[in-house]
C-alpha cells in the first residue's frame, strides 16, 4: 500500500510538472499581449515596449518559466500584471465562491442521482422506471446556460425567492445571503450533472443485479431488492466514487459558464477575464491550481478505491 | 454556449443612437419620473459592462476607467457636462490671453483630497508637469506644447508654445487630472482624489463601490452610495433589473426595450453618444488602396438597415459625430447604391474581390452579418476573422496587419487620428493634416470648428473609412431614480446628481 501510494504520488507530481510546461508554452502561443492592452488605443509602439520591459515580458521564455516554477516551490504563484496583487491571494478570495459552489453542485448531483438512479434500475421495465430514465436522458442533454436561465426566470424574476445574479458584498460574513446567492447556480450545475450521474448509477445498479454474489444472497432467502440494497449497493458506491472524481472536472467547466451567467465573482469568471486581458502570470496560476485540484482528486479517489475495495488490494 | 453568451453581451457595445430624441428631456438629465422624495441615505446600483483591469488612472488605458473615475473620484481644473460643455471644476474661473498662449486658472480654496490633505496650487503644477513629462502616463502628449506650468498664489498659469484650441477640452480628461504631490497610494487598487465620491470597495470581477464624500467642496452627492455592478451579459442584466437587484442599466440593448419596460419599473432612454462604429480600410496597398473600391464598399452598405437592426443610433457618413465640433451631414458623399458600387468595382477591375474583416469577438454578430450579406450583393466575399481584443490591439492596431477592421471608437473629439498617417487607419492626406493643424492653432472656437468641418468632408470624400453608425447611450432607468445622465455615458458617467426615492 505504501509503495503504491508513493508511486501514485510521484505520478501526480510528474503530471503537475508536465501540466505546468504545457500551460506555460500554450499561453505563449496566443496572439496579443497585455502591454498593448494597458497602453491601449492611442499608444505608440515605444510606450508598449516600455510597459513590456517594465513587466519583464521582454525576458527570455526559459528564464520566465524558471522564475515561475521557482516561486511555485515557495507557494508563490507570482503577481498579476494588471492589478499587481498576489495570484495566490486572488485565488483564495475567488475560491470562497467557487469551492462552495462546486461542493453544493456535487451534493445536489449526488442527492438527485443516487436514489433516483437506484430506483430507476429497480423499477426497470415499469412505467415509472422508464419515465425516470427518459427524464434523466432529456435533462442531461439540456445546455447548462438554458437551465440556468429557466431557473432564474422562475425563482428570481417571477417568484422573487432567490437572487438572479451576483454574490453579496459582505461575502460569507453574511452566510445566509451568500448561500442564497449560490442556490440557483448550484442547482443549475447540480441538475445537469446529476442527470448524467443518474444514468451511470442506473447502469451500475443493473450490473450489480446480475452479479453472482447478489444472486447468491437472493438465493439465501432475501428478496431481489433486499439483496441488491445490502450487497449490491456497496459495489455501486465504489464505482460512483470514481465517476464523481471525474465529475469534478465537469463541475469546474460548468462553473466557468455559470459564474458568467450569474455574475458570480469566482475563479471561472476571473479566468475568462484574465485570458482576455492576457494577464499570463494569473492565468498560469489559475490553470495550474485547477489542474492540480483535478489531479489531486484523482489521486484521492484512487487511494480510496484501494482502501475500500478488498479485491484491488489483493490484486497487488 | 458560453461564447454565444459573451457575444450577446457585447451587442450593447455595438448599440447606437435612436431617432427618439424626444425621449431625452432636453440635455443630459432625464426628466424626473418619480413622485417620491429622494432618500439621502439611498444606495443606487448601476449595471456597467466593461470592468477596468485596474484603477490606475495615470497609466492604464480604457474608457472603463474614465467612465467612473473622472469627475466622480478625480477632478481637473475644468470638467465637461454631458452636453459636452466645458465648465469650472477645481478652478473657479479661468482666462485665456488674446494670443491664445497663456491660460490662467484660479484655483478654488478649501479643497481637500479624500485622505484629508489640502489641495495646493503646487499639486496642480506637479500633476500637470508630471503628466506632460512622463510618456508612460496616459495622454501625456496632449500637454506636449505646454512650455511652462507655474503657480502664483491661487492662480495657476499654463504657457503654450503655440495656440491649442483643444487644450481646455483635453484638461477635462485624463491629461488634466490633479493628484496629490508625493502621494504613496497604490493607484492600481486605491484612489485619492478630490471628487464628490470616495472609492470604498472594489471586488474585482464583481463590483466597485463609491460612497459620498462628506468633505466635498461642491454640492454633495445626492445618494449616499453608488454600487457599480459589472454584469457583461445583457440577459443576466435584464434579469437583475426585473428581480430588483439593480436600479440603472447602462450599455443596454435597445432591442430588449419591451422586456425591460414590461413591469413598469424601468424606462428605456436613448441619449446621444460619440460612439462611432468605424469600418477601417487598410489603404496602404492591395485593392483598398484604390479609392473606387473603398467608395464601392461604402455604397454597398445599407446603413439604415444597421440602425434598424440595432434599434438605436443614427447614420454617420463622415468622421465627426453630431456631438462634436465640426459635424456636418455628409450623407450625400456615399449614399446606399449597390448598382453604383458594382459599376465602381468593374471600373477598378476589382470584381470577385475577397476581403477579410478583423473584428474583436465581444461585438455582436449583427454587424458582420449585415456586412457579409451587403458586400456579397456587389460581388465581394467577406471573410470574418473574429479575434479577442488583445489580439486586435497587436495585429490591427499596432502592426496594421489587416484589410478591413471594425471597432467602436467611443472617444469624443478624436479627429486627430485622421491627421496622423501612422495611426492604424493608414490614411495619409497632407491637406487634411494641414487643415487639422490650422484648427488646432485657431484661437476662435467657431473658426476651429469650421476648419475641422472642412477636413472632415475631405476624409469622407476620400472614403478613408466607412462609419457604419453613430451609437446611442442606451440605458434603462428605474422609475424611482432621478438625475441619471443619458448622453455619452459609456465615455463618462457623472453620478453626483443621481438620487433614489423609496416611492
Amino acid at each position: 500500500m505504501i509503495r503504491y501510494t508513493l508511486t501514485r504520488l510521484a505520478l501526480l507530481l510528474l503530471g503537475l510538472l508536465v501540466a505546468s510546461v504545457l500551460i506555460f508554452v500554450t499561453l505563449r502561443v496566443l496572439p496579443g499581449d497585455i502591454a498593448s492592452l494597458i497602453a491601449g488605443v492611442g499608444s505608440s509602439t515605444e510606450q508598449q515596449d516600455a510597459i513590456r520591459e517594465r513587466l519583464g515580458l521582454d525576458r527570455p521564455l526559459p528564464a520566465q518559466y524558471l522564475d515561475w516554477i521557482g516561486g511555485l516551490f515557495r507557494g508563490d504563484l507570482g503577481t498579476s500584471l494588471l492589478t499587481g496583487t498576489s495570484v495566490v491571494d486572488e485565488l483564495a478570495q475567488k475560491a470562497e465562491v467557487t469551492v462552495p459552489l462546486g461542493i453544493l453542485s456535487l451534493l445536489i448531483a449526488v442527492v438527485i442521482s443516487v436514489p433516483l438512479g437506484v430506483l430507476s434500475a429497480m423499477r426497470r421495465g415499469r412505467a415509472d422506471g422508464t419515465a425516470l430514465s427518459v427524464g434523466a436522458q432529456a435533462l442531461a442533454a439540456v445546455p447548462v446556460v438554458w437551465a440556468g436561465m429557466m431557473l432564474v426566470v422562475v425563482f428570481a424574476v417571477w417568484l422573487g425567492w432567490l437572487p438572479a445574479q451576483g454574490f453579496p458584498r459582505a461575502g460569507w460574513n453574511d452566510p445566509w445571503a451568500a448561500l442564497r446567492s449560490l442556490i440557483l447556480p448550484a442547482l443549475t450545475i447540480g441538475i445537469v450533472e446529476g442527470a448524467m450521474l443518474l444514468r451511470f448509477v442506473r447502469s451500475a445498479t443493473l450490473q450489480a443485479v446480475g452479479q453472482d454474489f447478489v444472486r447468491t444472497a437472493a438465493a439465501k432467502g432475501l428478496t431481489r431488492d433486499q439483496a441488491l440494497i445490502r450487497h449490491g449497493l456497496p459495489v455501486v458506491g465504489l464505482s460512483v466514487i470514481t465517476v464523481l472524481g471525474l465529475q469534478v472536472a465537469g463541475i469546474i467547466v460548468g462553473a466557468v459558464v455559470i459564474e458568467q451567467l450569474f455574475s458570480l465573482p469566482g475563479i471561472g469568471r476571473m479566468l475568462v477575464a484574465d485570458v482576455a486581458a492576457r494577464d499570463l502570470p494569473k492565468v498560469q496560476g489559475e490553470l495550474l491550481a485547477l489542474t492540480g485540484f483535478v489531479l489531486i482528486v484523482g489521486f484521492v479517489v484512487d487511494l480510496l478505491h484501494r482502501v475500500i475495495d478488498p479485491r484491488q488490494r489483493e490484486a497487488s | 454556449m458560453l461564447r454565444r453568451t459573451t457575444l450577446a453581451t457585447a451587442a450593447l457595445l455595438a448599440a447606437g443612437l435612436l431617432a427618439l430624441t424626444a425621449c431625452t428631456g432636453g440635455g443630459g438629465e432625464t426628466a424626473p419620473t418619480s413622485t417620491g422624495e429622494p432618500d439621502p441615505d439611498a444606495s443606487v446600483a448601476i449595471r456597467l459592462v466593461l470592468e477596468p483591469g485596474n484603477l490606475d488612472i495615470r497609466e492604464t488605458a480604457g474608457s472603463a476607467l474614465d467612465q467612473i473615475l473622472v469627475d466622480n473620484i478625480y477632478q481637473g481644473l475644468v470638467a465637461r457636462t454631458p452636453e459636452q460643455d466645458i465648465v469650472p471644476a477645481l478652478a473657479s474661473d479661468w482666462t485665456v490671453s488674446p494670443d491664445g498662449l497663456t491660460y490662467t486658472f484660479t484655483l478654488r480654496e478649501g479643497v481637500t483630497f479624500h485622505d484629508g490633505q489640502p489641495l495646493t496650487p503646487q499639486d496642480v503644477v506637479w500633476s500637470l508637469t508630471t503628466r506632460r513629462d512622463t510618456p508612460g502616463w496616459r495622454d501625456s502628449a496632449r500637454l506636449a506644447n505646454v512650455t511652462s506650468i507655474a503657480a502664483d498664489g491661487q492662480d495657476v498659469s499654463l504657457t503654450l508654445s503655440a495656440p491649442d484650441s483643444t487644450l481646455l477640452w483635453n484638461l477635462t480628461g485624463r491629461a488634466g487630472i490633479v493628484l496629490k504631490e508625493g502621494d504613496t497610494v497604490d493607484y492600481k487598487t486605491k484612489a485619492n482624489g478630490t471628487g464628490p465620491f470616495v472609492l470604498s470597495d472594489w471586488r474585482q470581477g464583481d463590483s466597485i463601490v463609491f460612497t459620498r464624500n462628506d468633505a466635498y467642496w461642491g454640492d454633495p452627492a445626492a445618494a449616499a452610495e453608488v454600487v457599480f455592478d459589472y454584469i457583461p451579459d445583457n440577459q443576466a442584466a435584464l434579469n437583475a433589473a426585473l428581480a430588483g437587484e439593480v436600479d440603472v442599466l447602462t450599455g443596454f440593448d435597445a432591442n430588449l426595450q419591451e422586456q425591460v419596460e414590461a413591469n413598469g419599473d424601468f424606462a428605456l432612454e436613448l441619449g446621444q453618444s460619440t460612439d462611432k462604429g468605424t469600418l477601417a480600410f487598410n489603404q496602404t496597398s492591395g485593392p483598398l488602396a484604390d479609392k473606387r473600391v473603398r467608395q464601392a464598399i461604402r455604397q454597398a452598405i445599407d446603413h439604415d438597415a444597421i440602425i434598424e437592426a440595432l434599434a438605436s443610433g443614427q447614420t454617420q457618413y463622415g468622421p465627426i459625430p453630431e456631438l462634436d465640433p465640426g459635424y456636418e451631414d455628409l450623407s450625400d458623399v456615399a449614399p446606399y447604391d449597390p448598382e453604383a458600387a458594382r459599376e465602381l468595382l468593374a471600373e477598378a477591375d476589382a470584381e470577385d474581390l475577397e476581403l477579410t474583416l478583423t473584428i474583436p469577438s465581444f461585438y455582436s454578430t449583427t454587424i458582420p452579418q449585415i456586412l457579409v450579406s451587403d458586400l456579397d450583393e456587389v460581388g465581394i466575399t467577406l471573410d470574418v476573422n473574429s479575434v479577442d481584443f488583445t489580439t486586435w490591439l497587436t495585429d490591427v492596431y499596432t502592426n496594421k496587419d489587416y484589410e478591413l477592421s471594425f471597432v467602436l471608437h467611443t472617444e469624443a473629439r478624436d479627429f486627430e487620428n485622421w491627421a496622423d498617417p501612422d495611426y492604424y487607419f493608414t490614411y495619409d492626406n497632407p491637406e487634411v493634416q494641414d487643415l487639422y493643424a490650422q484648427s488646432l492653432a485657431a484661437t476662435d472656437e467657431a473658426e476651429a470648428a469650421d476648419l475641422l468641418q472642412q477636413a472632415g468632408r475631405l476624409v469622407a470624400e476620400d472614403h478613408a473609412a466607412d462609419w457604419l453608425y453613430n451609437g446611442a447611450s442606451v440605458i434603462a432607468v428605474g422609475t424611482n431614480i432621478t438625475g441619471m445622465p443619458s448622453i455619452n455615458v459609456n465615455e463618462r458617467l457623472s453620478i453626483v446628481e443621481i438620487a433614489k426615492s423609496n416611492g
